[in-house]
């Protein structure tokens, strides 16, 4: 039980987290069209492979057009180290102008609340997100060195988001200037003016500019909520199977302990126990399994997934362990004792009417 | 408690041949009397003793408790008497054996209801009673078969029944133990006034019976 509820855990809490990081990147760019390049494959506001766009030509034609009342160039990389298990996301950059932090991000309060974020277009200064600072002992005032170019925190980011947990957010010229993409961008943020809907300004924006791919927020979650949407189906279906597997093999357990002691249960028949009484005691039996069972496997299957998630981002376990709760959420754990107690009281059901029906002349007979 | 049976017939069906376990037996067990059923192995003294402490219905026949045709009683009174009005000792003990000697003796003044002070203080002087009263906390398995069947004994007189049945009492004890054991048996019914229905092929418990019934394939006769 404690196996079956650890794989539960284990595999549930981390689809739950991935998907739920997914969900999350949906907050960006809220009431905005976003434009990428026609050939880019977009996972909710992010861009996670294609091509740049050109940013003076792109945001003068954005511009011209009707309706639009700003327009936010950014550049989103996905920085990617190897962990040896194949190369995996560990952090992002992400580069916005300095007078529009606050449209891309919202209002977003840094850590301590100390610091800063950068003002200089030009300058070298960075805010990080928390999760990076937490694992590389970043502060404000840190120096940090990427692709050869030396960067000073002037912030880390207060967030829950995992997306911006692990982003480091600069000037726009300063992230073209690092990931050495002088005059491009790849996303561009469109807040739509009073009176238009995003709808119409994304059909304007692809008439008028060829090669723009242009998504409301309402196609962005088109593309990925079916997606999610089935994962979650699959995780809830693999849950389910293996909680039917669990209750079977509880039920066949709890059949073979209660054969066992058949001429115990025949025994409370015969000095007149009441039936309720003897259905409650297997009953009660099966639920002290699951009770146990359930404290184990959830304890280990949150372990479980917070070693998946440090293998997966290669951040150190000690890192994970403050955040366990947002890792395995604790209604998630709540829900899942009360399941696997549930499927074990279930399981308990035929062996304990099982055992109602041991009646002492029958099994003292068949023992001699 | 005065017991009556009347043609009471029992039969088992093995494969496809009928067995007779008891044919016709009438016998009768009087108040406060220590009666004795004697027989060999198989000729149907548990299946009586089954059936005369409602742990089983006949084939045919009545048994009638206080004159009260027992057919009558719904399996919720047939437990309520087995409860409170009877107690059960089996040859193998019958002890549940997470339970210590305390909780063995408690448990049917717990099914009973009973408060835990009054099972307790009950549980005490009943093991006190059968010379126990240093095993209290021992499990079954720390005692040896002589005391198991005195905690069995205790247990039957835990909601202080007016009938003992006890299937072949001294059927795993050896002889010395198996002396005690039936004085004990007599003593709960001539001093404690129960009636005693005991069902054995020892003879040292027909010396004590009041009234012997010998049964043999099925059938039986009262012996004096």
């Amino acid at each position: 039980m404690a196996l079956a509820a650890t794989l539960v855990v284990a595999v549930g809490a981390t689809t739950m987290r991935y998907t739920t990081v997914v969900k999350e990147m949906s907050v960006l760019f809220n009431g905005q069209v976003m434009v990428t390049s026609k050939d880019a494959i977009v996972v909710q506001a992010i861009p996670i492979f294609g091509g740049m766009l050109p940013q003076n030509f792109t945001i003068k034609e954005l511009e011209g057009i009707e309706g639009i009342e700003r327009v936010i160039p950014v550049l989103f990389v996905v920085n990617t180290t190897f962990s040896g298990l194949g190369s995996m996301p560990v952090n992002f950059s992400m580069g916005i102008p300095v007078e529009d932090w606050q449209a891309v991000l919202g209002p977003m309060p840094l850590k301590g609340n100390s610091g800063h974020f950068p003002t200089n277009e030009s300058g070298s200064e960075v805010v990080v997100g928390a999760s990076m600072a937490d694992q590389y002992n970043w502060v404000v005032g840190s120096r940090i060195v990427l692709h050869e170019r030396e960067l000073t925190i002037v912030g880390v980011l207060d967030t829950k988001m995992a997306l911006l947990n692990r982003c480091i957010i600069m000037p726009l010229k300063l992230a073209q200037t690092v990931h050495n993409n002088v005059g491009n961008i790849n996303i561009v943020a469109v807040k739509p003016a009073q009176g238009y809907s995003q709808g119409n300004l994304t059909s304007a924006i692809q008439r008028k500019v060829s090669y723009v791919k242009a998504l409301t927020e309402e196609e962005r979650n088109d593309v990925v909520q079916p997606i999610i949407a089935q994962i979650e189906s699959w995780n809830v279906g693999m849950q389910t199977i293996i909680l039917c597997m669990s209750l079977i093999l509880v039920m066949m357990v709890t059949v073979m302990s209660v054969s066992e002691r058949r001429r115990d249960f025949a025994t409370l028949d015969a000095i007149g126990a009441p039936l309720h009484f003897v259905f409650s005691v297997v009953i009660l039996e099966t639920s002290l399994i699951g009770v146990f069972g359930a404290l184990l496997g959830i304890g280990f299957g949150s372990l479980a997934a917070l070693l998946i998630a440090s293998v997966y981002t290669n951040i150190p376990l000690a890192l994970f362990f403050p955040s366990i709760f947002e890792i395995v959420p604790p209604l998630y754990m709540v829900q899942m004792f009360a399941a696997i107690v549930l499927v074990c009281c279930l399981g308990g059901i035929v062996p304990a009417l099982s055992a109602m029906r041991m009646r002492v002349a029958e099994v003292l007979r068949a023992e001699y | 408690m005065r017991i009556k049976t009347l043609d009471l017939t029992k039969t088992y069906q093995v494969g496809s041949s009928e067995i007779t376990a008891l044919d016709k037996v009438n016998l009768e067990v009087g108040e406060k009397s220590f009666t004795v059923i004697v027989g060999p192995s198989g000729a149907g003294k548990s299946t009586l003793l089954n059936l005369v402490g409602l742990n089983d219905h006949p084939t045919s026949g009545k048994i009638l408790i206080d004159n009260m045709d027992t057919s009558q009683f719904s399996a919720g009174e047939r437990r309520k008497i087995r409860l409170s009005r009877m107690g059960f000792v089996f040859q193998t003990f019958n002890l549940l054996p997470t339970l210590s000697a305390v909780e063995n003796v408690e448990l049917p003044m717990a099914l009973a209801k009973k408060s835990r002070k009054e099972q307790r203080e009950a549980t005490v002087r009943l093991l006190e009673m059968v010379g126990l009263g240093h095993r209290l906390a021992h499990r079954p398995k720390e005692l040896s078969i002589g005391e198991m069947q005195r905690v069995s004994i205790a247990r039957a007189l835990a909601n202080n029944p007016e009938i003992v049945i006890a299937d072949e009492p001294t059927g795993e004890l050896d002889s010395k133990t198996a002396k005690e054991i039936i004085t004990l048996l007599v003593e709960i019914s001539k001093k404690g006034k129960k009636t005693v229905v005991v069902a054995t092929h020892d003879e040292k418990v027909i010396e004590a019976a009041d009234i012997v019934y010998a049964i043999q394939d099925g059938k039986v006769k009262p012996e004096g």
